[in-house]
Protein backbone atom coordinates (compact mmCIF):
# COMPACT_ATOMS: atom_id res chain seq x y z
CA UNK A 1 0.00 0.00 0.00
CA UNK A 2 1.21 3.47 -0.85
CA UNK A 3 2.04 5.79 2.01
CA UNK A 4 -0.65 8.41 2.59
CA UNK A 5 1.21 10.27 5.28
CA UNK A 6 4.97 10.44 5.74
CA UNK A 7 6.55 12.30 8.62
CA UNK A 8 10.27 12.92 8.79
CA UNK A 9 12.18 14.09 11.85
CA UNK A 10 9.37 16.16 13.33
CA UNK A 11 10.37 18.31 16.30
CA UNK A 12 8.33 20.83 18.24
CA UNK A 13 9.70 23.01 21.00
CA UNK A 14 7.45 25.22 23.11
CA UNK A 15 9.99 27.70 24.41
CA UNK A 16 12.29 25.39 26.36
CA UNK A 17 10.00 22.39 26.39
CA UNK A 18 10.47 19.72 23.74
CA UNK A 19 6.97 18.34 23.06
CA UNK A 20 7.99 16.23 20.04
CA UNK A 21 11.53 15.25 19.21
CA UNK A 22 12.67 13.83 15.86
CA UNK A 23 9.50 11.83 15.28
CA UNK A 24 9.38 9.85 12.05
CA UNK A 25 6.22 8.07 11.08
CA UNK A 26 4.39 6.61 8.10
CA UNK A 27 0.78 5.71 7.54
CA UNK A 28 -0.46 3.68 4.58
CA UNK A 29 -3.68 4.52 2.75
CA UNK A 30 -6.49 2.64 4.47
CA UNK A 31 -4.44 2.08 7.62
CA UNK A 32 -5.69 2.45 11.16
CA UNK A 33 -3.07 3.40 13.75
CA UNK A 34 -3.25 3.84 17.46
CA UNK A 35 -1.05 6.25 19.37
CA UNK A 36 -0.58 5.73 23.06
CA UNK A 37 1.65 7.23 25.70
CA UNK A 38 1.45 8.73 29.16
CA UNK A 39 0.00 12.19 29.72
CA UNK A 40 2.25 14.88 28.34
CA UNK A 41 3.99 12.44 25.97
CA UNK A 42 3.28 14.75 23.06
CA UNK A 43 0.39 12.88 21.39
CA UNK A 44 -1.88 15.90 20.94
CA UNK A 45 1.04 18.01 19.76
CA UNK A 46 1.85 15.34 17.18
CA UNK A 47 -1.59 15.31 15.56
CA UNK A 48 -1.80 19.10 15.88
CA UNK A 49 1.20 19.31 13.61
CA UNK A 50 -0.56 17.06 11.09
CA UNK A 51 -3.77 19.11 11.24
CA UNK A 52 -1.90 22.42 11.10
CA UNK A 53 -2.85 23.73 14.53
CA UNK A 54 0.80 23.60 15.57
CA UNK A 55 3.64 24.42 13.19
CA UNK A 56 6.71 22.24 13.77
CA UNK A 57 10.05 23.68 14.78
CA UNK A 58 11.71 21.36 12.26
CA UNK A 59 10.95 18.30 10.18
CA UNK A 60 8.61 17.56 7.26
CA UNK A 61 5.07 16.31 6.80
CA UNK A 62 4.04 14.83 3.45
CA UNK A 63 0.39 14.05 2.74
CA UNK A 64 -0.30 12.31 -0.58
CA UNK A 65 3.29 13.20 -1.55
CA UNK A 66 2.64 16.89 -0.98
CA UNK A 67 4.64 18.87 1.57
CA UNK A 68 2.03 20.26 3.96
CA UNK A 69 4.37 21.18 6.84
CA UNK A 70 3.40 24.83 6.85
CA UNK A 71 -0.04 24.89 5.25
CA UNK A 72 -2.85 26.58 7.22
CA UNK A 73 -5.47 24.42 8.94
CA UNK A 74 -8.32 25.11 6.52
CA UNK A 75 -6.25 24.20 3.47
CA UNK A 76 -5.25 20.87 5.03
CA UNK A 77 -8.89 20.22 5.84
CA UNK A 78 -9.79 20.79 2.20
CA UNK A 79 -7.28 18.22 0.97
CA UNK A 80 -8.75 15.59 3.27
CA UNK A 81 -7.34 15.91 6.78
CA UNK A 82 -10.12 15.85 9.37
CA UNK A 83 -9.50 16.41 13.05
CA UNK A 84 -11.56 15.47 16.06
CA UNK A 85 -10.46 17.44 19.10
CA UNK A 86 -9.81 16.14 22.59
CA UNK A 87 -12.73 18.25 23.83
CA UNK A 88 -15.56 17.77 21.31
CA UNK A 89 -15.67 20.75 18.98
CA UNK A 90 -19.16 20.89 17.50
CA UNK A 91 -21.90 23.51 17.08
CA UNK A 92 -23.68 23.24 20.44
CA UNK A 93 -26.48 25.70 19.62
CA UNK A 94 -27.36 24.10 16.30
CA UNK A 95 -29.26 20.89 15.64
CA UNK A 96 -27.57 17.61 14.80
CA UNK A 97 -28.77 18.01 11.23
CA UNK A 98 -27.38 21.52 10.95
CA UNK A 99 -24.02 20.38 12.31
CA UNK A 100 -23.69 17.84 9.54
CA UNK A 101 -25.07 20.29 7.00
CA UNK A 102 -22.27 22.76 7.72
CA UNK A 103 -19.76 19.99 7.12
CA UNK A 104 -21.45 19.16 3.81
CA UNK A 105 -21.30 22.85 2.84
CA UNK A 106 -17.52 22.59 3.10
CA UNK A 107 -17.56 20.09 0.24
CA UNK A 108 -18.49 20.68 -3.40
CA UNK A 109 -21.74 18.70 -3.00
CA UNK A 110 -24.42 20.23 -5.25
CA UNK A 111 -27.44 21.69 -3.47
CA UNK A 112 -29.75 18.85 -4.54
CA UNK A 113 -27.46 16.19 -3.14
CA UNK A 114 -26.99 17.77 0.29
CA UNK A 115 -29.99 16.44 2.16
CA UNK A 116 -29.35 12.85 1.08
CA UNK A 117 -25.71 13.13 2.06
CA UNK A 118 -26.60 14.54 5.48
CA UNK A 119 -29.05 11.70 6.12
CA UNK A 120 -26.55 9.10 4.94
CA UNK A 121 -23.96 10.47 7.34
CA UNK A 122 -26.46 10.56 10.20
CA UNK A 123 -27.22 6.90 9.51
CA UNK A 124 -23.53 6.01 9.53
CA UNK A 125 -22.99 7.51 12.99
CA UNK A 126 -26.44 6.35 14.17
CA UNK A 127 -27.76 9.81 14.92
CA UNK A 128 -30.61 9.86 12.39
CA UNK A 129 -33.16 9.67 15.20
CA UNK A 130 -31.68 12.76 16.82
CA UNK A 131 -31.40 14.93 13.73
CA UNK A 132 -33.68 17.69 15.04
CA UNK A 133 -32.15 17.77 18.50
CA UNK A 134 -29.98 20.64 19.69
CA UNK A 135 -26.44 19.33 20.10
CA UNK A 136 -25.86 20.92 23.49
CA UNK A 137 -28.50 18.57 24.91
CA UNK A 138 -26.94 15.39 23.51
CA UNK A 139 -25.27 12.79 25.71
CA UNK A 140 -21.50 12.91 25.81
CA UNK A 141 -21.04 9.81 23.66
CA UNK A 142 -23.42 11.10 20.99
CA UNK A 143 -21.48 14.36 20.76
CA UNK A 144 -18.29 12.42 20.11
CA UNK A 145 -20.04 10.47 17.36
CA UNK A 146 -21.43 13.64 15.90
CA UNK A 147 -17.93 15.04 15.59
CA UNK A 148 -16.87 11.88 13.76
CA UNK A 149 -19.93 12.36 11.52
CA UNK A 150 -18.83 15.93 10.83
CA UNK A 151 -15.46 14.64 9.63
CA UNK A 152 -17.14 12.06 7.38
CA UNK A 153 -19.56 14.58 5.89
CA UNK A 154 -16.61 16.91 5.32
CA UNK A 155 -15.07 14.16 3.19
CA UNK A 156 -11.98 13.69 5.31
CA UNK A 157 -9.73 10.87 4.11
CA UNK A 158 -7.41 10.91 7.08
CA UNK A 159 -9.16 11.03 10.45
CA UNK A 160 -7.16 12.37 13.38
CA UNK A 161 -9.07 11.32 16.48
CA UNK A 162 -7.87 12.69 19.80
CA UNK A 163 -9.28 10.49 22.58
CA UNK A 164 -12.60 9.76 20.86
CA UNK A 165 -13.91 7.68 23.77
CA UNK A 166 -13.15 10.15 26.56
CA UNK A 167 -16.08 10.23 28.96
CA UNK A 168 -17.81 7.20 27.46
CA UNK A 169 -19.21 4.17 29.25
CA UNK A 170 -17.53 0.82 28.58
CA UNK A 171 -20.35 -0.10 26.23
CA UNK A 172 -20.15 3.16 24.29
CA UNK A 173 -16.39 2.78 24.09
CA UNK A 174 -16.82 -0.66 22.60
CA UNK A 175 -19.32 0.44 19.95
CA UNK A 176 -17.14 3.45 19.10
CA UNK A 177 -14.33 1.02 18.33
CA UNK A 178 -16.65 -0.99 16.11
CA UNK A 179 -17.82 2.18 14.37
CA UNK A 180 -14.32 3.39 13.63
CA UNK A 181 -13.20 0.01 12.30
CA UNK A 182 -16.28 -0.23 10.12
CA UNK A 183 -15.87 3.30 8.75
CA UNK A 184 -12.22 2.81 7.92
CA UNK A 185 -13.02 -0.44 6.17
CA UNK A 186 -16.19 0.54 4.31
CA UNK A 187 -15.23 4.06 3.31
CA UNK A 188 -11.53 3.16 2.81
CA UNK A 189 -10.40 5.91 5.16
CA UNK A 190 -7.23 6.14 7.20
CA UNK A 191 -7.17 7.07 10.85
CA UNK A 192 -4.79 7.95 13.64
CA UNK A 193 -6.36 7.44 17.04
CA UNK A 194 -5.00 8.64 20.36
CA UNK A 195 -6.35 6.46 23.14
CA UNK A 196 -5.89 5.44 26.75
CA UNK A 197 -8.46 2.68 27.12
CA UNK A 198 -6.57 -0.61 26.92
CA UNK A 199 -9.61 -2.67 25.94
CA UNK A 200 -10.45 -0.27 23.14
CA UNK A 201 -6.91 -0.45 21.79
CA UNK A 202 -6.89 -4.24 21.94
CA UNK A 203 -10.23 -4.41 20.09
CA UNK A 204 -9.03 -2.13 17.31
CA UNK A 205 -6.48 -4.76 16.24
CA UNK A 206 -4.41 -1.95 14.77
CA UNK A 207 -0.67 -1.26 14.90
CA UNK A 208 0.33 0.86 17.88
CA UNK A 209 2.89 3.66 18.14
CA UNK A 210 4.03 4.49 21.65
CA UNK A 211 5.16 8.04 22.34
CA UNK A 212 7.17 8.85 25.43
CA UNK A 213 8.75 12.20 26.29
CA UNK A 214 8.07 13.37 22.74
CA UNK A 215 9.85 10.46 21.08
CA UNK A 216 8.69 7.26 19.44
CA UNK A 217 9.46 4.62 22.03
CA UNK A 218 8.34 1.62 20.02
CA UNK A 219 5.96 0.62 17.24
CA UNK A 220 4.26 -2.74 16.70
CA UNK A 221 1.17 -4.85 17.07
CA UNK A 222 -0.84 -4.66 20.26
CA UNK A 223 0.56 -8.02 21.40
CA UNK A 224 4.13 -6.85 20.88
CA UNK A 225 3.49 -3.58 22.69
CA UNK A 226 1.83 -5.36 25.58
CA UNK A 227 4.89 -7.57 26.06
CA UNK A 228 7.43 -4.78 25.62
CA UNK A 229 9.51 -4.17 28.77
CA UNK A 230 10.14 -0.49 28.03
CA UNK A 231 6.45 0.18 27.56
CA UNK A 232 5.62 -1.62 30.76
CA UNK A 233 8.12 0.38 32.75
CA UNK A 234 6.89 3.68 31.25
CA UNK A 235 3.31 2.90 32.19
CA UNK A 236 4.11 1.41 35.56
CA UNK A 237 6.37 4.36 36.29
CA UNK A 238 3.49 6.70 35.56
CA UNK A 239 0.67 4.70 37.08
CA UNK B 1 -35.75 11.12 5.52
CA UNK B 2 -36.89 10.78 9.09
CA UNK B 3 -39.71 12.68 10.69
CA UNK B 4 -37.27 14.52 12.94
CA UNK B 5 -35.34 15.86 10.01
CA UNK B 6 -38.25 18.00 8.97
CA UNK B 7 -38.39 20.57 11.76
CA UNK B 8 -34.62 20.78 11.62
CA UNK B 9 -34.79 21.60 7.94
CA UNK B 10 -37.57 24.11 8.16
CA UNK B 11 -36.20 25.88 11.19
CA UNK B 12 -32.79 25.72 9.65
CA UNK B 13 -30.63 28.48 11.02
CA UNK B 14 -33.69 30.40 12.08
CA UNK B 15 -35.06 30.47 8.56
CA UNK B 16 -38.48 31.46 10.01
CA UNK B 17 -40.37 31.21 6.73
CA UNK B 18 -43.23 33.14 8.26
CA UNK B 19 -40.86 36.06 8.04
CA UNK B 20 -41.45 36.08 4.28
CA UNK B 21 -45.13 36.65 4.89
CA UNK B 22 -44.39 39.31 7.48
CA UNK B 23 -42.05 41.06 5.04
CA UNK B 24 -44.74 40.99 2.35
CA UNK B 25 -47.22 42.61 4.73
CA UNK B 26 -44.72 45.27 5.81
CA UNK B 27 -43.80 46.18 2.26
CA UNK B 28 -47.43 46.23 1.07
CA UNK B 29 -48.29 48.54 3.94
CA UNK B 30 -45.39 50.79 3.07
CA UNK B 31 -46.49 50.82 -0.58
CA UNK B 32 -50.01 51.82 0.45
CA UNK B 33 -49.03 54.73 2.69
CA UNK B 34 -48.78 57.46 0.01
CA UNK B 35 -52.15 56.31 -1.42
CA UNK B 36 -53.86 56.73 1.93
CA UNK B 37 -52.20 59.79 3.37
CA UNK B 38 -50.07 62.71 2.33
CA UNK B 39 -47.90 65.25 4.02
CA UNK B 40 -45.15 64.79 6.57
CA UNK B 41 -45.43 61.01 6.85
CA UNK B 42 -44.91 60.53 3.12
CA UNK B 43 -42.00 62.93 3.32
CA UNK B 44 -40.24 61.29 6.27
CA UNK B 45 -40.91 57.55 5.84
CA UNK B 46 -38.33 56.98 3.08
CA UNK B 47 -35.64 58.32 5.41
CA UNK B 48 -36.73 55.85 8.07
CA UNK B 49 -36.74 53.05 5.52
CA UNK B 50 -33.15 53.91 4.63
CA UNK B 51 -32.26 53.88 8.31
CA UNK B 52 -33.92 50.46 8.23
CA UNK B 53 -31.47 49.36 5.54
CA UNK B 54 -28.66 50.72 7.72
CA UNK B 55 -30.04 48.60 10.56
CA UNK B 56 -30.12 45.53 8.31
CA UNK B 57 -26.47 46.16 7.47
CA UNK B 58 -25.68 45.73 11.16
CA UNK B 59 -28.11 42.85 11.72
CA UNK B 60 -26.43 40.66 9.14
CA UNK B 61 -23.08 41.33 10.77
CA UNK B 62 -24.17 41.13 14.39
CA UNK B 63 -27.10 38.72 14.36
CA UNK B 64 -25.68 36.28 11.84
CA UNK B 65 -21.95 36.77 12.28
CA UNK B 66 -21.85 37.65 15.96
CA UNK B 67 -19.66 40.64 15.08
CA UNK B 68 -20.71 43.98 16.57
CA UNK B 69 -19.76 47.13 14.74
CA UNK B 70 -19.86 50.71 15.96
CA UNK B 71 -18.73 51.83 12.54
CA UNK B 72 -21.95 51.59 10.53
CA UNK B 73 -22.36 55.38 10.54
CA UNK B 74 -18.96 55.72 8.89
CA UNK B 75 -20.10 53.66 5.88
CA UNK B 76 -23.44 55.48 5.81
CA UNK B 77 -21.55 58.79 5.72
CA UNK B 78 -19.25 57.56 2.96
CA UNK B 79 -22.36 56.83 0.90
CA UNK B 80 -23.96 60.15 1.79
CA UNK B 81 -20.94 62.35 1.07
CA UNK B 82 -20.10 60.44 -2.11
CA UNK B 83 -23.64 61.14 -3.29
CA UNK B 84 -23.48 64.82 -2.36
CA UNK B 85 -20.05 65.42 -3.84
CA UNK B 86 -20.78 63.48 -7.02
CA UNK B 87 -23.99 65.41 -7.62
CA UNK B 88 -22.15 68.66 -7.05
CA UNK B 89 -18.98 68.04 -8.99
CA UNK B 90 -19.49 65.24 -11.49
CA UNK B 91 -21.83 67.22 -13.70
CA UNK B 92 -21.78 67.67 -17.45
CA UNK B 93 -20.88 64.02 -17.97
CA UNK B 94 -22.91 61.79 -20.27
CA UNK B 95 -24.02 59.82 -17.20
CA UNK B 96 -26.40 60.97 -14.47
CA UNK B 97 -24.27 62.32 -11.61
CA UNK B 98 -26.67 60.86 -9.03
CA UNK B 99 -26.11 57.39 -10.47
CA UNK B 100 -22.38 57.94 -10.19
CA UNK B 101 -22.85 59.08 -6.61
CA UNK B 102 -24.84 55.96 -5.72
CA UNK B 103 -22.27 53.76 -7.43
CA UNK B 104 -19.25 55.43 -5.84
CA UNK B 105 -20.89 55.67 -2.42
CA UNK B 106 -21.96 52.05 -2.39
CA UNK B 107 -18.82 50.53 -3.83
CA UNK B 108 -16.62 52.94 -1.88
CA UNK B 109 -18.24 52.04 1.45
CA UNK B 110 -18.06 48.35 0.56
CA UNK B 111 -14.39 48.58 -0.37
CA UNK B 112 -13.45 50.48 2.77
CA UNK B 113 -15.21 47.79 4.80
CA UNK B 114 -13.49 45.01 2.85
CA UNK B 115 -10.10 46.61 3.38
CA UNK B 116 -10.59 47.15 7.11
CA UNK B 117 -12.08 43.69 7.47
CA UNK B 118 -9.20 42.15 5.60
CA UNK B 119 -6.56 43.72 7.81
CA UNK B 120 -8.34 43.07 11.08
CA UNK B 121 -9.70 39.60 10.42
CA UNK B 122 -6.68 38.12 8.69
CA UNK B 123 -4.63 39.32 11.66
CA UNK B 124 -7.09 37.33 13.78
CA UNK B 125 -8.18 40.19 16.04
CA UNK B 126 -10.50 39.42 18.91
CA UNK B 127 -14.11 40.61 18.84
CA UNK B 128 -13.52 43.29 21.48
CA UNK B 129 -10.63 44.75 19.56
CA UNK B 130 -12.71 44.77 16.40
CA UNK B 131 -15.42 46.80 18.14
CA UNK B 132 -12.82 49.36 19.17
CA UNK B 133 -11.49 49.53 15.61
CA UNK B 134 -14.98 50.20 14.20
CA UNK B 135 -15.52 52.85 16.88
CA UNK B 136 -12.28 54.50 15.79
CA UNK B 137 -13.47 54.37 12.18
CA UNK B 138 -16.60 56.35 13.08
CA UNK B 139 -14.47 58.96 14.79
CA UNK B 140 -12.02 59.17 11.90
CA UNK B 141 -14.75 59.65 9.30
CA UNK B 142 -16.57 62.21 11.45
CA UNK B 143 -13.36 64.18 12.02
CA UNK B 144 -12.45 63.97 8.35
CA UNK B 145 -15.71 65.45 7.13
CA UNK B 146 -15.46 68.13 9.80
CA UNK B 147 -11.88 69.04 8.93
CA UNK B 148 -12.12 69.25 5.17
CA UNK B 149 -14.85 71.86 5.38
CA UNK B 150 -13.89 73.41 2.01
CA UNK B 151 -15.09 70.25 0.35
CA UNK B 152 -17.61 68.81 2.81
CA UNK B 153 -19.09 71.93 4.34
CA UNK B 154 -17.76 70.96 7.77
CA UNK B 155 -20.22 71.40 10.62
CA UNK B 156 -22.71 73.11 8.33
CA UNK B 157 -23.09 69.91 6.40
CA UNK B 158 -23.23 69.48 2.67
CA UNK B 159 -26.29 70.50 0.70
CA UNK B 160 -27.42 67.71 -1.65
CA UNK B 161 -29.93 68.03 -4.46
CA UNK B 162 -32.85 65.73 -4.93
CA UNK B 163 -31.81 63.40 -7.71
CA UNK B 164 -33.54 63.05 -11.07
CA UNK B 165 -34.31 59.65 -12.47
CA UNK B 166 -33.12 59.33 -16.07
CA UNK B 167 -32.91 56.68 -18.71
CA UNK B 168 -30.57 57.95 -21.40
CA UNK B 169 -32.31 60.90 -23.04
CA UNK B 170 -35.61 59.07 -23.40
CA UNK B 171 -36.91 59.37 -19.89
CA UNK B 172 -36.59 61.86 -17.09
CA UNK B 173 -38.39 62.02 -13.75
CA UNK B 174 -37.63 64.58 -11.08
CA UNK B 175 -37.73 63.19 -7.56
CA UNK B 176 -38.26 66.59 -6.07
CA UNK B 177 -41.76 65.74 -4.89
CA UNK B 178 -42.27 63.41 -1.97
CA UNK B 179 -44.36 60.69 -3.61
CA UNK B 180 -42.01 59.85 -6.53
CA UNK B 181 -38.94 59.61 -4.29
CA UNK B 182 -40.96 57.61 -1.78
CA UNK B 183 -41.56 54.91 -4.39
CA UNK B 184 -38.02 55.05 -5.72
CA UNK B 185 -36.68 54.47 -2.21
CA UNK B 186 -39.17 51.64 -1.69
CA UNK B 187 -38.11 50.16 -5.04
CA UNK B 188 -34.54 50.12 -3.77
CA UNK B 189 -35.29 48.85 -0.26
CA UNK B 190 -37.45 45.88 -1.27
CA UNK B 191 -34.96 44.21 -3.66
CA UNK B 192 -32.14 44.92 -1.21
CA UNK B 193 -34.10 43.10 1.48
CA UNK B 194 -34.98 40.19 -0.82
CA UNK B 195 -31.43 39.69 -2.04
CA UNK B 196 -29.83 39.98 1.39
CA UNK B 197 -32.46 37.72 3.00
CA UNK B 198 -31.93 35.08 0.31
CA UNK B 199 -28.17 35.32 0.66
CA UNK B 200 -28.27 34.93 4.42
CA UNK B 201 -30.67 32.02 4.16
CA UNK B 202 -28.45 30.20 1.70
CA UNK B 203 -24.97 28.73 1.88
CA UNK B 204 -23.27 32.03 2.67
CA UNK B 205 -25.55 32.85 5.60
CA UNK B 206 -25.22 29.35 7.04
CA UNK B 207 -21.46 29.57 6.90
CA UNK B 208 -21.54 32.94 8.64
CA UNK B 209 -23.75 31.45 11.37
CA UNK B 210 -21.37 28.50 11.65
CA UNK B 211 -18.51 30.93 12.23
CA UNK B 212 -20.52 32.71 14.91
CA UNK B 213 -21.20 29.37 16.59
CA UNK B 214 -17.76 27.78 16.41
CA UNK B 215 -14.86 29.29 14.55
CA UNK B 216 -12.44 26.48 15.33
CA UNK B 217 -14.77 23.86 13.93
CA UNK B 218 -15.39 25.88 10.77
CA UNK B 219 -11.64 26.27 10.20
CA UNK B 220 -11.06 22.57 10.83
CA UNK B 221 -13.78 21.86 8.25
CA UNK B 222 -11.87 23.80 5.63
CA UNK B 223 -13.59 27.17 5.67
CA UNK B 224 -11.40 30.24 5.36
CA UNK B 225 -12.89 32.02 8.37
CA UNK B 226 -11.16 35.41 7.97
CA UNK B 227 -12.28 35.51 4.34
CA UNK B 228 -15.94 34.98 5.23
CA UNK B 229 -15.77 37.53 8.03
CA UNK B 230 -14.23 40.01 5.63
CA UNK B 231 -16.94 39.33 3.05
CA UNK B 232 -19.80 39.76 5.51
CA UNK B 233 -18.27 42.99 6.80
CA UNK B 234 -17.81 44.19 3.22
CA UNK B 235 -21.44 43.42 2.45
CA UNK B 236 -22.47 45.23 5.59
CA UNK B 237 -20.46 48.31 4.58
CA UNK B 238 -21.94 48.19 1.09
CA UNK B 239 -25.50 48.16 2.43
CA UNK B 240 -24.81 51.03 4.80
CA UNK B 241 -23.31 52.90 1.82
CA UNK B 242 -26.45 52.46 -0.34
CA UNK B 243 -28.59 53.65 2.52
CA UNK B 244 -26.39 56.72 3.01
CA UNK B 245 -26.38 57.66 -0.67
CA UNK B 246 -30.17 57.63 -0.97
CA UNK B 247 -30.59 59.23 2.44
CA UNK B 248 -28.46 62.20 1.39
CA UNK B 249 -30.47 62.95 -1.72
CA UNK B 250 -33.74 62.48 0.14
CA UNK B 251 -32.85 64.55 3.21
CA UNK B 252 -30.99 66.96 0.92
CA UNK B 253 -27.95 67.06 3.13
CA UNK B 254 -25.00 65.06 4.34
CA UNK B 255 -23.91 65.92 7.84
CA UNK B 256 -21.09 64.92 10.23
CA UNK B 257 -23.61 63.73 12.83
CA UNK B 258 -24.47 60.92 10.43
CA UNK B 259 -20.84 59.78 10.57
CA UNK B 260 -20.21 59.74 14.28
CA UNK B 261 -20.08 57.32 17.18
CA UNK B 262 -23.41 58.53 18.52
CA UNK B 263 -25.21 57.70 15.29
CA UNK B 264 -23.43 54.33 15.11
CA UNK B 265 -24.64 53.63 18.63
CA UNK B 266 -28.20 54.45 17.61
CA UNK B 267 -27.95 51.84 14.88
CA UNK B 268 -26.89 49.28 17.48
CA UNK B 269 -29.91 50.25 19.60
CA UNK B 270 -32.39 49.96 16.71
CA UNK B 271 -31.07 46.53 15.87
CA UNK B 272 -31.12 45.36 19.48
CA UNK B 273 -34.72 46.52 19.80
CA UNK B 274 -35.86 45.16 16.44
CA UNK B 275 -34.06 41.86 16.88
CA UNK B 276 -30.59 41.27 15.55
CA UNK B 277 -31.33 37.76 14.30
CA UNK B 278 -33.96 39.02 11.91
CA UNK B 279 -33.27 41.33 8.98
CA UNK B 280 -36.93 42.32 8.90
CA UNK B 281 -36.93 42.88 12.67
CA UNK B 282 -33.96 45.22 12.36
CA UNK B 283 -35.59 47.05 9.45
CA UNK B 284 -38.88 47.56 11.27
CA UNK B 285 -37.08 48.28 14.55
CA UNK B 286 -35.21 51.16 12.96
CA UNK B 287 -38.37 52.63 11.46
CA UNK B 288 -40.33 52.37 14.71
CA UNK B 289 -37.60 53.67 16.98
CA UNK B 290 -36.57 56.47 14.62
CA UNK B 291 -40.20 57.56 14.23
CA UNK B 292 -40.90 57.33 17.94
CA UNK B 293 -37.73 59.14 18.79
CA UNK B 294 -38.52 61.89 16.30
CA UNK B 295 -42.05 62.25 17.67
CA UNK B 296 -41.21 62.15 21.36
CA UNK B 297 -38.27 64.51 21.06
CA UNK B 298 -40.59 67.06 19.47
CA UNK B 299 -42.78 67.11 22.59
CA UNK B 300 -41.38 69.87 24.70
CA UNK B 301 -42.12 68.33 28.09
CA UNK B 302 -39.92 65.32 27.55
CA UNK B 303 -37.50 66.74 25.04
CA UNK B 304 -34.57 66.92 27.41
CA UNK B 305 -35.24 63.51 28.93
CA UNK B 306 -35.54 61.78 25.60
CA UNK B 307 -32.05 60.25 25.47
CA UNK B 308 -32.67 58.88 28.96
CA UNK B 309 -36.04 57.40 27.94
CA UNK B 310 -34.39 55.88 24.91
CA UNK B 311 -31.67 54.35 27.07
CA UNK B 312 -34.24 52.85 29.44
CA UNK B 313 -36.23 51.33 26.57
CA UNK B 314 -33.01 49.87 25.25
CA UNK B 315 -32.13 48.29 28.59
CA UNK B 316 -35.68 47.00 29.05
CA UNK B 317 -35.67 45.31 25.65
CA UNK B 318 -32.25 43.77 26.22
CA UNK B 319 -33.32 42.42 29.60
CA UNK B 320 -36.88 41.34 28.75
CA UNK B 321 -36.58 40.14 25.17
CA UNK B 322 -33.06 39.32 24.23
CA UNK B 323 -34.18 38.61 20.69
CA UNK B 324 -35.85 41.96 20.26
CA UNK B 325 -39.27 42.66 18.77
CA UNK B 326 -38.76 40.00 16.11
CA UNK B 327 -38.18 37.42 18.85
CA UNK B 328 -41.29 38.62 20.66
CA UNK B 329 -43.40 38.30 17.52
CA UNK B 330 -41.99 34.83 16.89
CA UNK B 331 -42.88 33.60 20.35
CA UNK B 332 -46.34 35.18 20.14
CA UNK B 333 -46.79 33.43 16.80
CA UNK B 334 -46.15 30.16 18.60
CA UNK B 335 -42.61 29.46 17.53
CA UNK B 336 -40.68 29.69 20.74
CA UNK B 337 -37.25 31.25 20.60
CA UNK B 338 -35.13 28.20 19.94
CA UNK B 339 -31.65 28.19 21.30
CA UNK B 340 -30.13 27.56 17.94
CA UNK B 341 -30.67 31.00 16.55
CA UNK B 342 -30.51 32.72 19.87
CA UNK B 343 -26.98 31.50 20.44
CA UNK B 344 -24.23 33.89 19.68
N1 LIG C 1 0.61 25.32 23.16
C1 LIG C 1 1.51 24.85 24.06
N2 LIG C 1 2.37 25.69 24.67
C2 LIG C 1 3.28 25.24 25.56
N3 LIG C 1 3.40 23.95 25.92
C3 LIG C 1 2.58 23.06 25.34
C4 LIG C 1 1.58 23.46 24.39
N4 LIG C 1 0.90 22.36 23.98
C5 LIG C 1 1.45 21.32 24.66
N5 LIG C 1 2.45 21.74 25.48
C6 LIG C 1 3.28 20.87 26.33
O1 LIG C 1 3.83 19.86 25.52
C7 LIG C 1 3.82 18.62 26.19
C8 LIG C 1 3.05 17.59 25.40
O2 LIG C 1 1.67 17.91 25.46
P1 LIG C 1 0.55 17.13 24.65
O3 LIG C 1 0.97 17.04 23.23
O4 LIG C 1 -0.75 17.79 24.92
O5 LIG C 1 0.61 15.71 25.34
P2 LIG C 1 -0.45 14.52 25.38
O6 LIG C 1 -1.53 14.81 24.40
O7 LIG C 1 0.35 13.32 25.03
O8 LIG C 1 -0.96 14.43 26.77
C9 LIG C 1 3.22 18.87 27.58
O9 LIG C 1 4.28 19.07 28.49
C10 LIG C 1 2.46 20.15 27.37
O10 LIG C 1 2.37 20.90 28.57
MG1 LIG D 1 -3.64 15.07 24.62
Amino acid sequence: MAALLVIEGLTKRFRGLVANSDVSFALAAGELRCIIGPNGAGKTTFISMISGHVIPTSGRILFKDRDITRLPVHVRARIGIGRKFQTPTVFDNLSVYENIELAVLATPTPRRGRHAKIMRTLDLVRLADHSGQTVGALAHGARQWLEVGILLAGEAQLLLLDEPTAGMTAEETHSTGELIRRLVRELSLSAIIIEHDINFIRDLKAPVTVLHLGRVLVEGSFAEIERNEQVRSVYLGNA
Amino acid sequence: MTAESQPARRGLFGGFRREDLAALVVFLLLAAVPLAISGYVVYILPQYMLLGVLAMSLALLWGYGGIVSFGQAAFFAIGAYAMGLAMKHLIGLPINSAYLGILIGTIGAGLVALLIGYFLFSAGVRAAYFVVATLALSIVVEQTVKSFSDITGGWNGLYVDRMTLTLGSMFELSLFDDAPIYYVVLAVVVPVYIVVAALMRGRFGKIVIGIRENEDRMTALGFNVPLYKTLVFGLSGLLAGVAGAFYATHAQFAHPVNAGVLFSTQVVIWVAIGGRHSLLGAFVGAIVVAALSNYLSSIEAIQSYWPLVMGLIFIAVIVLFRRGLAGLVESLAGKGPHGRVAGH
